[in-house]
């Protein structure tokens, strides 16, 4: 959301101008940054007149800005009982100082959209909401893979080439390559291992089995990880 | 603290990832609670600054029985239910009259809070002021007058300029329209005196007015918009040291890169700007063209001089080495 720009947003109540009402007022008035060349004529045409409104702000103590909040400090006292006329002025001076100080050191773009000002990072040092994200905790395969030095391996596509058939076909889901041995028509028996445990064995189930145990022992390693970090982002 | 809970279906889950901590924060949210007293001065003002505050804010309609500096635990309930981080009370008491209370949470804990009683005798509202009100939205331009929010220590001003800038800045933006800078808040304080050793902090909105200058800068005039609002700090309590701590960190990668040349687009791709040495145009390699062929008279001639040179290269062994180094 930090990147957004702030845009000029619906009006409120109905009672604020439309678009091209504002755009006709900055135009009337001098935010006009667009045509400086303009302005420069204009300025020495009217340097000889006197009544030349004022656009600096002269205080004892220099104002400090914070441009990325918009913010200006004015650490001049404000005089005693001070009426509204007199906050008026101050705040009149403030609000031209500010926009003084935004006109002349942040960079302008304008576009067909209207002029921009390129803020500066916010310097007021303001709370976060809440704290920063602890960063992902690293699996125990992540830990062991670093210490080995093992790289992640490409995984280039979901079909791989079946030698037999000639064809590609996927890794895994329907029809997967890991599916192998699973429903095959003609299956040899395995008579050693039949003659040890001394009971039939069906490979077709077996092979099944042993990809569906995989799958849990994966699942089981995946819980693990998941508690041993919920675990140290507790502690 | 409410269980953590496992969402059942993909809206949930993002929902609850929107709650989670982010790098960069969304805007705060405000969410103005009422006590179980208000008075009309308060209803309004909460009207206008909730307007103000638009389209950040929550607004709860029904009362609370919350006395925040005798036991904050709803606030911050409420912080966590909402996901607000801004809470504004208004409470009205023979006391505390017409006492407005901002607190500040961090991951939904109270880390500061402070009074704010209203002045009614000076309270204007937003619609008093006969104008036109800027757009919903805007981030406003904001001015402290007085040397109190200068102070280097912890004090209440110094506290309720952090809590106010915190209040009104809006949205953070890396741009902004030059047509939005429509309006200002002017937060000033006198000089505290013997007698009155807690000045009012006076809360002005003025809208922008800019008239040609003459010169490249414009002239800057203002005009009040209202609301009005004289401030007398009350009671305060001030951030945890530690927590505040924690709330000033700043996320890793936050910080401008100082490296020279390397920088990160808009794209998040990371680019870089290399200076290659001058080109030498002598021994550049145009298009070939048969026109510009050497002839084979050239040719001969060239491989006369070679055969010379190689010639004369029988007689001594140092000569050899030379023509070799010609060659290559």
């Amino acid at each position: 959301m930090s990147d957004t720009e702030m845009e000029g947003g619906v009006a409120l109540n109905g009672a604020s101008p439309t678009h091209s009402q504002l755009a006709e007022r900055i135009d009337g008035g001098a935010m006009d940054v667009k045509s400086p060349n303009l302005n420069g004529a204009a300025s020495i045409a009217d340097s000889t007149i006197s009544s030349r409104l004022p656009i600096t702000v002269d205080k004892p103590t220099p104002f400090t800005f914070d441009l990325g909040n918009l913010l200006a400090n004015d650490p001049n006292p404000v005089p005693a009982s001070a009426d509204e006329e007199t906050l008026k002025a101050t705040a009149r001076d403030a609000a031209q100082a500010l926009i003084n100080q935004l006109l002349s050191t942040c960079q302008i773009k304008s576009d067909s959209e209207g002029v921009h000002l390129v803020l500066p990072a916010p310097t007021t040092a303001l709370p976060r909401e809440k704290p920063i994200p602890a960063a992902k905790e690293a699996t125990k395969w992540e830990r062991f893979a670093a210490k080995k030095g093992i790289k992640d391996k490409k995984r280039d596509g979901k079909l791989v080439y079946d030698e037999p058939t000639g064809e590609w076909v996927p890794k895994w889901g329907y029809k997967g390559k890991n599916k192998e041995g699973e429903n095959d028509w003609l299956v040899e028996v395995d008579e050693k291992k039949e003659k040890a445990t001394g009971e039939a064995h069906d490979a077709r189930a077996d092979s099944r089995k042993e990809r569906k145990d995989r799958t849990k022992r994966n699942e089981r390693k995946q819980r693990n990880n998941d508690r041993a970090s919920r675990k140290n982002n507790g502690a | 603290m409410l269980k953590q809970v496992k969402p059942k279906n993909a809206r949930a889950k993002r929902a609850m990832a929107k709650r989670e901590p982010q790098h960069h924060e969304n805007p705060k949210t405000t969410l103005f609670v009422s006590g179980q007293k208000t008075s009309q001065i308060l209803k309004l003002a909460v009207a206008d600054l909730s307007t103000l505050k638009r389209p950040f804010c929550e607004k709860f309609t029904k009362k609370n029985d919350i006395h925040p500096f005798d036991d904050a635990s709803s606030l911050e309930f409420f912080s966590l239910k909402n996901d607000t981080s801004l809470l504004l009370l208004s409470l009205h008491s023979k006391k505390r009259p017409h006492c407005l209370t901002l607190a500040r949470t961090f991951s939904h804990k109270i880390l500061d809070m402070l009074e704010l009683y209203i002045n009614p005798e000076t309270f204007r509202t937003l619609q008093q002021f006969k104008n036109k009100k800027p757009s919903v939205g805007l981030k406003p331009l904001i001015a402290f007058h007085g040397t109190v929010f200068e102070d280097p220590n912890e004090t209440k001003y110094t506290l309720a300029k952090s809590l106010l800038v915190d209040f009104f800045k809006g949205q953070d933006a890396t741009e902004v329209d030059v047509e939005g800078l429509q309006y200002l808040i002017s937060i000033s304080a006198e000089e505290p005196t013997d007698t009155r050793p807690n000045p009012e902090v006076k809360l002005r909105f003025y809208l922008l007015r800019t008239k040609r200058s003459g010169q490249k800068l414009p002239r800057v005039e203002v005009e009040e918009m209202g609301p009005r609002m004289d401030l007398t700090l009350g009671r305060e309590q001030f951030p945890d040291a530690d927590m505040m701590k924690q709330a000033l960190k700043k996320p890793k990668g936050s910080e401008p890169r100082t490296k020279k040349n390397i920088d990160t687009d808009g794209m998040g791709d990371k680019t870089g700007k290399i200076h290659v040495g001058k080109q030498d145009f002598g021994n550049l390699q145009t298009r070939k063209m048969k026109g510009l062929k050497r002839s084979r008279v050239d040719r001969d001639e060239g491989n006369e001089e070679v055969g010379v040179e190689d010639d004369n290269a029988t007689g001594g062994a140092a000569e050899a080495a030379l023509t070799k180094k010609i060659k290559v």
